[in-house]
């Protein structure tokens, strides 16, 4: 009887919790290739710093890939495949210059760690080689994705609620709009330049 | 006569300041190959960083795992496992995947003060007389290089209009270069590289591949000797493209260098000088006899930590940059000078006598470069034996040595990346020119046996592949004439600003 009851309250906490974690979807026209689109905020509610550290390379003369979505507060480690001396700065963090960094000069083969602590995107450059060109864009919340190609995104395990999302591509103007997640919500952003 | 003479002078001077000007040369083709910009390789193009060094040492090709970095695949000649087939087959190598084609155009403007006027005399309405404004077409010019795998790197360029016109082009280098045959002999790698064809000297410092507009008067200078007193009349200079082989060793960006070249006389200035017969094979040269070139040099790098020291690119706390370093250098150029006269034989039948007059220039440079401030500088000496022609027009006799001497010094500071400050000094000692130009009404007649010139400039890359230069030429004093105790009348200066619009691409 006892163990019953267990079960019972197990499965309908996970029932209910299935029952508040939608998800978002849409397409981002306007602009070609990739972009990212991410929840602003969920209330108060903040979120650990993800222990996962994404690597952004540099190889080929390029930084590969060419965007990385991360969470605020999350570690990325830059690497340097190259048998040729590179460097990684950001003039600013979202037009913000005081959040200018620049990481220095290291060998091939080896990394060099960076946690981005404030949201928004930040365009990676190299001294040496002005053409190469990267992109990491920090979410502020753990919803985020980089869309395909063709901009259509899925966000997944959103709690249900109602949102701020923001969609973001390379050389054009963010572009927010507010989102009702029950279950599924939806989002289409038209970008321009 | 007066009004040609000026004419003349004028003519010199316009070869001067646009003929014999910088060729300057960048390689958009290596852009498309590789995808980079024009600054992975150039400072202030077509000034090289030190990887543009090592990339040029490398035979036009990235140091290391080169394949790894090019975004157009060459184009094979030969499946790479035929290497195992030779000699029973073609040695299989590669022919780059675009066209690798460059152009570049670029013209001038230019100012000059009212000393302009001297050349117009008081009342004269006929006589010739100094533009104070002029607009110059400049070169259009086509080049190409890169590796035709194998290490063996390639390079052509040549001028196809001067100055608006189609016809003064030429060929400037075109050459192909082996590289590290060393590695074929078990010496250490790029100790020996053999360049075949016709190439600018391994002058310490390139006037073909410099940022200036006007050439370095030291390079430009011929061994004239006194009229009347000698009889040398060398009209190469330093400056002028050479026909031959070259060893070559070391490395630009860091130890040393060194190059030996064994090359055509040229003491006419031009390969296929007019007393020349050509050869049934269609080959010119002045004579049989070759001229020597020599160079060495030796690059401290001064980084303290090791490993920095001796990358191509310092590693600094903002990224990789050039090395401070310090080059020394030396240099010799030795041949003969070869003049033919009428004279008379053994049998007192008239015929044609030959002089030979060796000669030599020899010098020292250095190069010092603190992030990005460079100073450098060279000091050269020009030597030619003299032969005079014999009272009987039978042979000749020694006569007093043609000598001249002088060098520059420049610093380069590059303030913003695409700002280029260039402040210059040049000098040539050299009496003879002044005694044969001194009351010639040439327009370059300088006073003194000293030619001094000081010349700030400033340059704008407008983008990486287009650039506006300026410079302003304080030139020596001069006259066109002088009184019956040899001081000059009325002297002056004729300082010229200079502009410079040019691309590549």
């Amino acid at each position: 009887m006892k163990r019953t009851l267990v079960m019972l309250i197990v499965v309908m906490t996970m029932s209910s919790l299935a029952a508040s974690a939608g998800s978002i979807s849409g397409k981002v026209s306007g602009v070609t290739g990739e972009s990212v689109v991410y929840v602003e905020a969920v209330g108060e509610k903040t979120f650990p710093a993800p222990t996962d550290q994404p690597v952004v390379d540099q190889k080929g003369l390029m930084f590969t890939p060419h965007i990385v979505a991360v969470q605020q507060g999350t570690t990325v480690q830059f690497l340097n495949s190259d048998k040729v001396a590179h460097n990684v700065f950001w003039i600013s963090v979202s037009g913000n210059k005081k959040l200018g960094h620049n990481l220095g000069t290291w060998p091939q083969g080896e990394k060099r760690p960076f946690k981005f602590d404030n949201p928004g995107a930040i365009p990676l450059l190299c001294n040496v080689h002005p053409e190469m060109s990267g992109y990491i864009v920090v979410s502020p919340t753990p919803y985020f994705v980089v869309t395909d190609k063709s901009g259509s995104y899925k966000i997944d395990n959103v709690p249900d609620g109602s949102y701020n999302v923001t969609a973001w591509h390379e050389g054009a103007k963010n572009s927010s709009k507010p989102v009702t997640v029950a279950g599924e919500g939806k989002a289409d952003f038209t970008l321009s330049k | 006569m007066r009004c040609r003479s000026l004419m003349f002078g004028l003519s010199v001077w316009l070869l001067i300041f646009f003929l014999l000007s910088a060729s300057s040369l960048a390689i958009p083709a290596f852009s498309r190959q590789y995808g980079t910009s024009c600054t992975t390789c150039h400072i202030d193009f077509p000034k090289l960083n030190d990887f543009g060094k090592a990339f040029k040492d490398a035979g036009f090709k990235f140091p290391k795992d080169d394949e790894s970095f090019l975004k157009v695949p060459p184009v094979m000649l030969g499946a790479p496992a035929q290497k195992e087939l030779w000699p029973h087959t073609v040695f299989p190598g590669t022919i780059p995947g675009l066209p690798p084609i460059g152009l570049r155009y670029n013209q001038f403007f230019q100012y000059t003060p009212a000393s302009a006027n001297n050349y117009t005399p008081a009342g004269s309405t006929t006589s010739p007389n100094v533009p104070r404004t002029d607009f110059e077409a400049g070169f259009f010019s086509i080049f190409m290089a890169g590796n035709f795998g194998s290490d063996i790197a390639f390079w052509v360029d040549d001028d196809l209009s001067v100055s608006g016109a189609n016809a003064n082009g030429g060929l400037g280098d075109g050459y192909l270069k082996f590289v590290n045959l060393s590695r074929f002999l078990k010496l250490p790698t790029d100790s020996l590289s053999l360049r075949v064809g016709q190439f600018e000297l391994d002058l310490p410092f390139t006037q073909a591949r410099s940022i200036n507009i006007s050439p370095y008067d030291i390079y430009t200078e011929a061994n004239i000797g006194v009229a009347s007193q000698q009889n040398v009349n060398n009209v190469f200079a330093m400056q002028d493209a050479a026909q031959g082989v070259e060893l070559s060793g070391g490395h630009l960006y860091g130890g040393y260098h060194y190059s030996l070249a064994i090359v055509n006389q040229n003491t006419s200035g031009s390969a296929a000088a007019p007393p020349n017969v050509a050869s049934p094979g269609g080959f010119f040269s002045d004579s049989n006899y070759k001229d020597v070139y020599a160079r060495f040099s030796y690059r401290f790098n001064l980084e303290k930590d090791p490993t920095s020291r001796h990358d191509i690119q310092a590693a600094g706390a903002m990224g990789p940059r050039d090395h401070t370093y310090l080059n020394l250098g030396t240099f010799y150029f030795g041949g003969r000078s070869v003049q033919r006269f009428n004279g008379i034989d053994t049998s007192d039948n008239a015929t044609v006598i030959t002089a030979r007059e060796p000669f030599y220039r020899l010098g020292g440079d250095f190069s010092f470069n603190y992030r990005t401030f460079n100073l450098f500088g060279l000091y050269m000496y020009g030597h030619d034996n003299d032969l005079l022609l014999n009272s009987g027009a039978t042979g000749f006799t020694p006569g007093p040595a043609a000598k001249f001497n002088g060098g520059f010094l420049e610093a380069d500071y590059l303030m913003l990346p695409w700002v280029m400050g260039i402040l210059r000094y040049d000098r040539v000692q050299s009496s003879a020119d002044f005694l044969n130009q001194a009351g010639s009404l040439n327009y370059f007649s300088p006073i003194g046996g000293t030619r001094n010139r000081v010349t700030p400039g400033v340059q704008f890359l407008i983008h990486s592949n287009i650039k506006a230069s300026f410079e302003y030429a304080i030139r020596p004093q001069q006259a066109l004439a002088y009184d019956a105790n040899g001081k000059p009348l009325n002297p002056f200066r004729t300082n010229t600003a200079t502009a410079a619009l040019e691309f590549v691409y």
